[in-house]
């Protein structure tokens, strides 16, 4: 029984065809035409800012009853809570006092950040397989690892986005400037009090430092990855393994400080511990999704062909686990939020309550949860690359539509809306991103044939 | 079928035949016992009868025998509770997690971890129920049964009652698991068995096991439907535990991130008990062909990435709490570094973050002595936090007049040192009744068997 029958390990070199050259054109062009209509059709009058205007003083007397019963918790009794209860906090709507193109970096904050944490979280899962010492993955390995290529144009693009729309996007950036103290009209304690944090130095130091590291731990990868397919030998998987565990350690940090400075500073007066790991959780999910579509595609191409249906099967395992991830953190968040029902923290919710945000709310748990919950749920779902590709291309839509919800009711408001502009921009990075992505896996050979564990790749079951 | 790289170490040292498993890992139960298991045994018994004193005279005078005060409600008592609760998750994580993620080397400790599970959640549940004080009627005010006083219910909303249905279901799956997984090897003894005595109990407890396909194929077959289950009450047993804290508003405790921090923590300290354990064992018993470097290697690996996560999720709350611009926050964290107890924190500190990062070396990953005293250090660590977590959150109220200090009285420490007595009372026993390693399993990774 062990080694059954003997599987011939050869290199598969993948060509980028004219006609899938084509095809990621057209998303392109399309994508751009779509962007450049929806820019001038994009509504420039909004009246809901204009109504939110006039109930500024509204606002604001709810935001002094925020505040009251921000104490509340000073009183441990709460008997304030049960005699007197506070109106719901409100947030003030951020788009009354923004241009309409504010839209616009917000929009291309929204994708730029969600193809970055996908190229990241791909790199992740490359260094996982290799600190995790696993076999299986070695015959889909090419495809993370291509996956990971689109990092630095989706880092630049946001790098771009975010130094010229900060003032645009951020409370707090457009609060610095103001260089307000206490007793200014206008002077906002807690944005004060972050200000250590929360400033253009940080910020621009951050998101330019943070992708930079990555990208050299990419680059050092990829390069032991050329290595072992030119030369062979041990050696450069054992530093591949070495590099990963580093890489694993600086990722789980440095993620997180630049999920707090590009995402979580959004809704500048909210916080959340788990928030990084939740933004995580968003970004492997929809990687794994990607990873999936990709080897279905390679192999819909007659390629990966030590790939069977047991590496598929795998592949949907974990995109069912991590779906449930995604949902235990998403719980974790909302459940203690909802309990606690302190003020500043509810915020954030009762925000997206409001009628403008509550079907993205909504759908986001049904997208993201609901519905790989019950479509993956059995062992042949997992195998049945129909089912595959129609959940793998829901949970991206769905996390792309998470993404969406983090940022735009805080930074844009009432202005924001999913137009041609949206979709136009979505098509052009993944159109970008599909082009990154076949090219770099055209670049080596789809099978790492001198990897260590291929053979035990090839002979993978599952078991039961 | 499976193709295994030759980079791979081997599971099992020294080319053991599929007899030499049996012979070895029965031995403990066939011979008589050692002094050593004695000594350690009547040990483990006196322990345990300070428990039963100190338990009794808690129940006798009431919850005053403790060092608890208006402000510092919960103190030795739930810190003991989450430490021992802690320990309980290795074994449903080496059972089931690794076995999901089909890691081999799993097989030779699982049966160990998971006898650790259930030991170390009968310690852990002692602590609530005599922190009721009245526990003959404890039944009433902890499950919700139909009573005599009318609408007295359980209150559904808290999250101590959602930790009642958590660990009484965890404990019933883990302790199925368990079972289920030494039928096999409780009918090899019970086929090898030379007294009348054995071969009846082996007999009895081995529930008629053939050991014909259809059996074995049901029984993997269930094994893996109980990993399923288990996988999520793994997690959802330490989540609810932390949602005891983090869904009050007390500064310190309330914040998003406990759920994954608790169980990432959990993980941590479980392996920490259980290489505090292997290592003891293999040397004793003889076992180090069995419980390998490549073991202690790759736990110490588990315990480095644990660690470093509970490290994270430390430097995230305090950066959240910085960042946060609430002072209560601010102060609950400062105070904890800086405060009357910051030998607390930064015992856990140094414990819990800085002292796993010497498994960066290889050396320290393979030096069983060495894996051995870091075991400890994590096993107090992970103390201190649930003691850093509980106390210090506590012992500052909002009004002055709150401020107090906690210290145990010897009625406390006296439990808590006696629960390891009920620990390693039960230990003792299962090393010389059950086999520690799971036969069955260890002989289909070994490489010489055909």
């Amino acid at each position: 029984m062990a080694h059954g029958h003997k599987i011939e390990i050869k290199e598969e070199n993948f060509i980028f065809t004219p006609k899938a050259k084509k095809f990621t054109f057209m998303l392109l062009g399309l994508g751009l035409l779509l962007t450049i209509v929806g820019f001038f059709t994009m509504p420039k009058e909004n009246h809901h800012a204009h109504d939110s205007h006039h109930a500024a003083t509204e606002v604001e007397h709810h935001e002094n009853a925020a505040h009251a019963a921000t104490k509340h918790h000073v009183d441990p009794w709460g008997e304030n809570q049960v005699n007197n209860p506070a109106p719901p906090p409100q947030v003030e709507d951020p788009a009354s006092h923004k241009p309409w193109y504010s839209r616009v970096y917000a929009t291309l904050l929204v994708n730029s950040y969600f193809f970055l944490i996908i190229s990241i979280t791909a790199l992740f899962f490359v260094g996982l397989q290799y600190i995790a010492n696993a076999g299986w993955s070695a015959s889909i390995k090419r495809v993370p690892e291509a996956m990971a290529s689109f990092l630095p144009i989706a880092a630049i693009v946001m790098i771009i986005v975010l130094i010229m729309g900060k003032d645009y996007l951020y409370h707090w950036a457009h609060y610095e400037h103001e260089h307000l103290k206490p007793g200014d009209a206008g002077y906002d304690k807690i944005l004060s009090s972050k200000s250590w944090f929360l400033n253009s130095k940080m910020f621009i130091g951050g998101i330019v430092l943070i992708p930079l590291i990555w990208f050299l731990f990419k680059k050092k990868l990829q390069s032991l990855s050329v290595r072992e397919d030119k030369v062979g030998g041990v050696e450069p998987f054992k530093l591949s393994i070495k590099w990963s565990a580093g890489f694993t350690f600086i990722f789980a940090f440095s993620f997180s400080i630049l999920s707090w400075l590009v995402i979580m500073s959004v809704d500048a007066h909210w916080y959340s511990t788990i928030f990084s790991i939740y933004n995580f959780a968003t970004g492997f999910v929809s990687t794994l999704a990607i990873i999936v579509l990709t080897v279905l595609f390679l192999k819909s191409q007659g390629y990966l062909n030590l790939v069977t249906d047991e590496h598929i099967h795998d592949l949907g395992k974990f995109m069912f686990a991590f779906s449930v991830f995604w949902t235990y953190i998403w719980l974790s968040q909302y459940l203690l939020i909802w309990y606690a029902q302190i003020p500043e923290e509810v915020m954030y919710y009762q925000n997206r309550f409001e009628a403008k945000w509550s079907p993205f709310f909504f759908i986001n748990i049904v997208l993201n949860f609901i519905v790989p919950f019950l479509f993956l749920m059995t062992r042949d779902a997992k195998r049945n690359p129909k089912i595959l590709v129609l959940v793998g291309t829901i949970i991206l839509l769905g996390h792309w539509n998470d993404v969406f919800l983090m940022v735009m009711p805080g930074s844009i408001g009432s202005w924001a809306g999913i137009g041609l502009f949206e979709i136009g921009t979505t098509m052009v990075f993944a159109g970008g991103f599909i082009y990154m992505l076949l090219s770099s896996l055209s670049k080596q050979s789809l099978v790492p044939v001198n990897h260590p564990y291929i053979e035990e790749s090839a002979h993978h079951d599952v078991g039961i | 079928m499976n193709h295994d790289s030759i980079l791979r170490p081997r599971l099992v040292d020294s080319e053991k035949s599929i007899a030499d498993v049996s012979n070895d890992i029965c031995r403990p139960i066939e011979n008589k016992a050692s002094n050593l298991w004695k000594i350690g045994f009547t040990l483990s018994v006196i322990f345990l009868g300070l428990l039963g004193l100190t338990l009794t005279y808690t129940t006798l005078n009431g919850i005053g025998t403790w060092g608890l005060n208006k402000t510092v409600q919960w103190g030795w008592d739930i810190t003991n509770f989450v430490f021992w609760v802690g320990i309980g998750h290795a074994g449903t994580l080496i059972s089931a997690i690794l076995l999901l993620f089909r890691q081999k080397w799993r097989m030779s400790i699982n049966r160990s971890a998971e006898a650790m599970t259930i030991f170390a959640v009968m310690c852990a549940a002692i602590f609530p129920l005599f922190h009721m004080g009245r526990i003959w009627v404890g039944a009433y005010w902890v499950l919700p049964l139909p009573n005599a006083f009318g609408s007295l219910w359980v209150n559904f909303n808290s999250p101590l009652l959602w930790d009642v249905f958590a660990i009484t279901t965890y404990f019933s799956v883990s302790l199925l698991f368990w079972y289920l997984g030494l039928i096999p090897d409780i009918a090899t003894i019970r086929d090898r068995a030379t007294t009348k005595g054995r071969k009846f109990w082996y007999n009895f407890f081995s529930m008629g096991w053939t050991g014909s396909t259809r059996t074995w194929n049901r029984y993997e077959v269930v094994s893996l439907i109980l990993a399923g289950i288990s996988t999520p009450l793994v997690l959802s047993v330490h989540t609810i535990v932390s949602m005891d804290f983090a869904t009050s508003v007390v500064p310190g405790w309330h914040t998003t991130i406990f759920p994954p921090y608790f169980v990432a923590g959990a993980i941590f300290s479980g392996f920490g008990m259980v290489l505090t354990l292997l290592i003891i064992a293999r040397k004793v018993m003889n076992y180090e062909d069995y419980i390998t470097i490549g073991h202690l290697e790759a736990m110490s690996k588990v315990i480095m990435l644990t660690g470093t996560l509970v490290g994270l999720a430390y430097i995230t709350e305090f950066f959240i709490a910085a960042y946060s611009g609430v002072e209560y926050e601010q102060y609950a964290f400062i105070n904890r570094a800086t405060g009357p107890y910051w030998w607390a924190y930064w015992s856990m500190m140094t414990c819990n973050l800085i002292a796993p990062q010497v498994f960066w070396f290889k050396w320290a990953r393979t030096t069983p002595w060495f894996i051995f005293m870091l075991s400890i250090v994590v096993n107090i660590g992970m103390w201190f936090e649930r003691f850093v977590i509980i106390v210090t959150s506590l012992h500052r109220e909002y009004l002055p007049s709150g401020w107090v200090m906690y210290s145990p009285t010897w009625v406390e420490i006296g439990i808590f040192l006696g629960t390891f007595g009920l620990f390693f009372t039960f230990f003792f026993l299962f090393s010389k009744f059950l086999p520690m390693i799971n036969m069955s399993e260890v002989k289909t990774i070994l490489k010489n068997r055909e």
